[in-house]
């Protein structure tokens, strides 16, 4: 856990920042709009899968992804269901309550883009590492369901703004979301997880 | 002064029978089952319907399913709540299945799992090749980058294809409702769920014990407290309507009881007479009891019912003794002295029942031995222990003022002869006019359910898209297998029907299992390993898979293809096989299939399904069979009457050793149950077997006030005897059966109205047709 920065205003900016606060600051107003790059390695693929598109968040509890690239598909999630529509097929429609493991998982991330502390603090046990400048939010599920399927999830950031949404399944397969400035940089076709996670820790320049 | 030997002799008595009748209350509980199944009251079947009602009455599929919503809590809680209930209700023996639209992958059986090649219907249309491999693949890559893919990773390796999710969308309730929070929930925002009940839908104490374990279950969930559990469909009514006719049967029985004790203890003035004057029909009814317990070892409610419903009679056994008794006579004197009329009407009572033995219908004569030996027993009691206990002082009643006004009264009273015959005719005109069917077959109309319930019934069956009760397709063929060959080739015209509007859906056993041959079939088009290794290759290129990911789907399309097909007789025993196990029955020689119809909005449109299979399948009308059965019962019952006043007749005759006495009797006998028929069938009434039985009890007692009325007295103290007896006999029976006909019930009022008019005609016609006129005195 983050010790909370109490009496040290001067190195503030090196500190771990308190994860209420940080979480707070994090809060987006919607509709909030960001492009997004996608790699996801899995044990089952023998290179990673890259996908583009735009997330957006229209409330508490409300999230879209659309991706445009290498497919097109939209997921919207509001209401408790997941709606995926994929091509020109007519939608699928997933109650979340269904998969707890996915309800838990958009549930922390609609509260994360919501500035909500609280709410998050109740799914996952949270912990700050870094500074101000560069920090990283370790999320650790509560819910045992949710747990069995996904490991941690750690979200890295400058400021008020992250960057890097980092998801461990539970089998250890890593999706790594970039947002942001990260959106947009150029990616090899078989890119690294190292590499990726160093790029958004801050260690090396994009 | 008796002597302290003779004094003793009372209690001793009062002791013994006592001690015999706990003796017999504690065998007949012990030996007699008590049915609540429809099917022990029913005749023998004579048509192939009656017989597959007989089979399956409240055992078709449909009539098994509870329809269960949870309301009254916001909607996670009420899946949590679903999801608890149906996890509860999986391991409970009441329940055969309990489904609420959320899938579970682990219920497949993992031994089952490389039969899904078999189960699915992906191989009818497509083969295992590399472009139909290559379109699958590409679309599992779409959905592992998706966040469901978690979900998806563990089913991959081993079945690329997703047929486990595929069979499971075809093993999902036709016509489902949708689904909130992963359960299914209705329009109104209730969580929605089926149990299946493994007792038959129509057997109300196992229907009780059933709803209450399911009660139970639910109460026990964390967070119930709050919220509202709501349950339907035709085992809960048949619970609901049983409980209620015998709540309200209780407590009507419970406020006649007291009535009529207060009654007697005017008449009397004695509590320890009313006590003991009770022991007789006691002993009656157990007799009976008993008897069906040696006889048959059980019997059914309504065959109880009706037996002490009739066995009413014996009441008056000790009213008449009571009525009877002389001043400065002994008990037994009277008894003797009352003893050979009331023989005569014992006797001729009894004969009479001797008819319902011939019936043919276990049932009839289940009521026969009952009501004999409970009339036997009774009037045996009365005439050789009840005057032996009886309280030696009593009011001779013959010195009631009163009494002997009203007699001199009836004496007075205008007698036409032409009275009867004028009612008669006018009770026949209105007969004939009567403008409702004579007949009411609908047992079910008898103890109707409210109305609110039902259309919650409709609500609830529409959202859950549960099937009919009334109408059951019925498959026949000489095995199984036969069946679901024959669900198969059934299913597109089943397809058509349901477009054209016929019904909603059906539920062929088929969708839970193939026939063998189209397993067969579909093992036949499964691409040996090293085909399907090389078109699996080929489908990957350009993939991102993991070499060897796929290993453990080659190994199960390998095995699959080695796999004997499986057996409806396998496939029944695995938890995933209850549904279809509830769909097949072996029954004469060959299977039934049961497949269920939902919302059937043109049942003569289905005849399309019978002409499709050869008349193997059928449609089969649950109510038009039951009341077929209902009327085949009826006919029974009528005909064992018919008898029974033939050989009462006789017997009453013989006994009183001349017609014209006899005629006396019989006539003002049956002229009152004519006017009880006329009355009720001029206020619209329907008559049920239940009105049937209502009027031979009253018959019953007729016969007695005749029998008393006609009897010769020789003194003008006897005749007065008899009128208090009778005005006893008739204002209890009033009491009795009047507070029945308050009744909200149709069954306790069809009951208490009849016995009540009855009593009151048979009454007044023996005042005026029995009593020995003035002249002939």
């Amino acid at each position: 856990m983050a010790l909370p920065s109490s009496g040290a205003a001067p190195e503030s900016a090196l500190a771990a920042p308190d994860p209420a606060a940080l979480v707070a600051s994090l809060a987006q107003s919607p509709p909030a709009r960001t492009r997004f790059t996608e790699v996801r390695f899995s044990g089952l693929l023998d290179r990673p899968l890259i996908l583009s598109g735009e997330l957006e968040y229209l409330g508490p509890g409300q999230l879209a992804k659309h991706v445009a690239s290498p497919w097109q598909e939209t997921i919207r999630v509001e209401a408790g269901e997941a709606v995926i529509q994929r091509g020109d097929k007519p939608p699928r429609r997933v109650a979340l309550a269904q998969v707890p493991e996915l309800e838990g998982f958009l549930r922390g991330f609609s509260a994360l883009l919501g500035g909500d502390a609280p709410a998050l603090a109740r799914d996952f046990e949270l912990a700050v590492q870094g500074s101000a400048a560069n920090w990283q939010l370790h999320l650790k599920p509560r819910d045992a369901r949710l747990a069995r399927r996904i490991s941690a999830i750690e979200v890295d950031g400058r400021g008020s703004t992250a960057r890097c949404f980092q998801t461990r399944d539970a089998d250890d397969d890593l999706g790594i979301l970039l947002v942001a400035d990260l959106a947009t940089i150029d990616l090899p076709t078989r890119p690294s997880s190292r590499r990726l996670q160093a790029l958004c820790r801050g260690l090396v320049a994009p | 002064m008796p002597r302290p030997a003779e004094r003793l002799r009372a209690p001793l008595l009062l002791a013994v029978w006592l001690t015999v009748l706990a003796v017999l209350a504690l065998f007949a509980l012990r030996q007699l089952e008590v049915s609540t199944d429809l099917r022990s009251f029913m005749p023998a079947p004579q048509t192939p319907e009656q017989q597959l009602l007989m089979d399956q009455i409240g055992e078709g599929p449909g009539s098994r399913l509870l329809l269960v919503a949870i309301s009254g809590a916001p909607q996670a809680s009420l899946a949590d709540l679903s999801r608890g209930l149906a996890a509860r209700l999986a391991d409970d023996a009441h329940f055969v299945q309990v489904i609420n639209g959320a899938f579970d992958p682990a219920q497949l059986d993992p031994a089952l799992l490389p039969y899904r090649y078999l189960l699915s219907t992906t191989l009818d249309t497509h083969r295992l090749d590399a472009s139909y491999l290559h379109a699958q693949l590409l679309q599992r890559v779409e959905e592992l980058a998706s966040p469901a893919g978690v979900l998806l990773k563990p089913l991959l390796a081993r079945d690329p294809t997703l047929e486990t999710l595929a069979i499971a969308e075809r093993w999902a309730p036709p016509k489902a409702p949708m689904t909130r929070d992963g359960v299914w929930f209705s329009a109104r925002g209730e969580a929605l769920l089926l149990a299946q009940t493994r007792a038959a839908g129509f057997d109300p104490e196992a229907q009780t014990a059933a709803i209450g374990a399911l009660e139970a279950a639910f109460h026990a969930l964390p967070g119930a407290g709050e919220a509202r559990l709501t349950l339907s469909g035709p085992g809960y009514f048949t619970a609901r309507v049983s409980a209620t006719t015998r709540s309200q049967a209780q407590r009507l029985g419970m406020a006649s009881t007291l009535g009529f004790a207060v009654l007697l203890l005017l008449a009397y003035r004695s509590l320890p007479a009313l006590l003991v004057a009770a022991l007789p029909v006691a002993s009656g009814a157990l007799a009976g009891v008993g008897a069906l317990a040696l006889v048959w070892g059980s019997a059914h409610g309504i065959t109880l019912a009706f037996g002490f419903t009739l066995l009413g009679v014996a009441q008056e056994y000790p009213i008449r003794l009571l009525s009877h008794r002389r001043a400065g006579e002994a008990a037994v004197a009277s008894a003797r002295a009352l003893w050979p009329l009331l023989a005569t009407a014992i006797a001729s009572a009894a004969i009479a029942y001797l008819a319902f033995l011939a019936s043919g219908v276990v049932g009839l004569q289940q009521l026969a031995v009952f009501t004999i030996a409970g009339l036997l027993v009774a009037g045996l009691a009365t005439r050789y222990l009840l005057p032996h206990v009886l309280p030696a002082r009593f009011h001779d009643v013959a010195e009631l003022a009163w009494l002997g006004r009203a007699v001199a009264r009836l004496d007075r009273l205008p007698r036409p002869r032409w009275l009867p015959w004028l009612l008669l005719a006018l009770g026949l005109a209105v007969l004939w006019r009567a403008p409702t069917p004579l007949w009411q077959d609908d047992l079910a109309a008898l103890t109707p359910v409210p109305r609110a319930l039902l259309q919650e019934d409709a609500r609830l069956r529409g959202e859950l898209g549960a099937p009919d009760v009334r109408y059951l397709l019925v498959l026949r063929a000489p095995d199984a297998n036969g069946v679901l060959a024959l669900s198969q080739i059934l299913e597109p015209a089943g397809a058509a029907l349901v477009k054209a509007g016929a019904l909603d859906a059906i539920e062929w056993p088929s969708r839970y299992l193939p026939s063998i041959a189209l397993q067969r079939e579909r093992q036949a088009k499964l691409p040996d390993r090293a085909t399907l290794a090389v078109a699996l290759a080929d489908a990957e290129r350009g993939l991102p898979f993991r070499d060897g990911l796929f290993a453990p789907f080659l190994d199960d399309v390998a095995a699959a293809r080695e796999l004997p097909p499986l057996t409806p007789a396998e496939f029944m025993k695995s938890p995933l096989g209850t549904r279809l196990a509830s769909m097949l029955v072996p029954a004469d020689g060959g299977w039934i299939g049961l497949a269920t119809l939902s919302g059937v909005h043109d049942a003569a449109a289905l005849g399309a399904l019978t002409d499709a299979s050869q008349g193997r399948a059928r449609v089969l009308d649950l109510k038009a069979a039951s009341e077929s059965l209902v009327v085949a019962y009826r006919e029974r019952i009528l005909r064992a009457l018919g008898g029974a006043l033939v050989l009462l007749a006789l017997t009453v005759v013989v006994a009183l050793r001349s017609p014209r006495r006899a005629w006396h009797v019989l006539a003002p006998m049956l002229l009152a149950t004519l006017l009880v028929l006329v009355v009720e069938r001029a206020a619209g009434l329907s008559l049920s077997l239940f009105h049937l039985v209502a009027l031979t009890l009253a018959a019953g007692l007729g016969l007695h006030y005749a029998l008393f009325f006609e009897r010769p007295v020789a003194d003008a103290a006897e005749a007065r005897r008899t009128l208090h007896a009778t005005l006893v006999c008739v204002v209890s029976a009033l009491l009795v059966f009047g507070l029945q006909a308050l009744s909200t019930l149709p069954v306790l009022r069809a009951i208490g109205l009849t016995v009540a008019l009855g009593v009151s005609f048979h009454f007044c016609l023996s005042i005026l047709m029995a009593r020995p006129r003035g002249g002939e005195r």
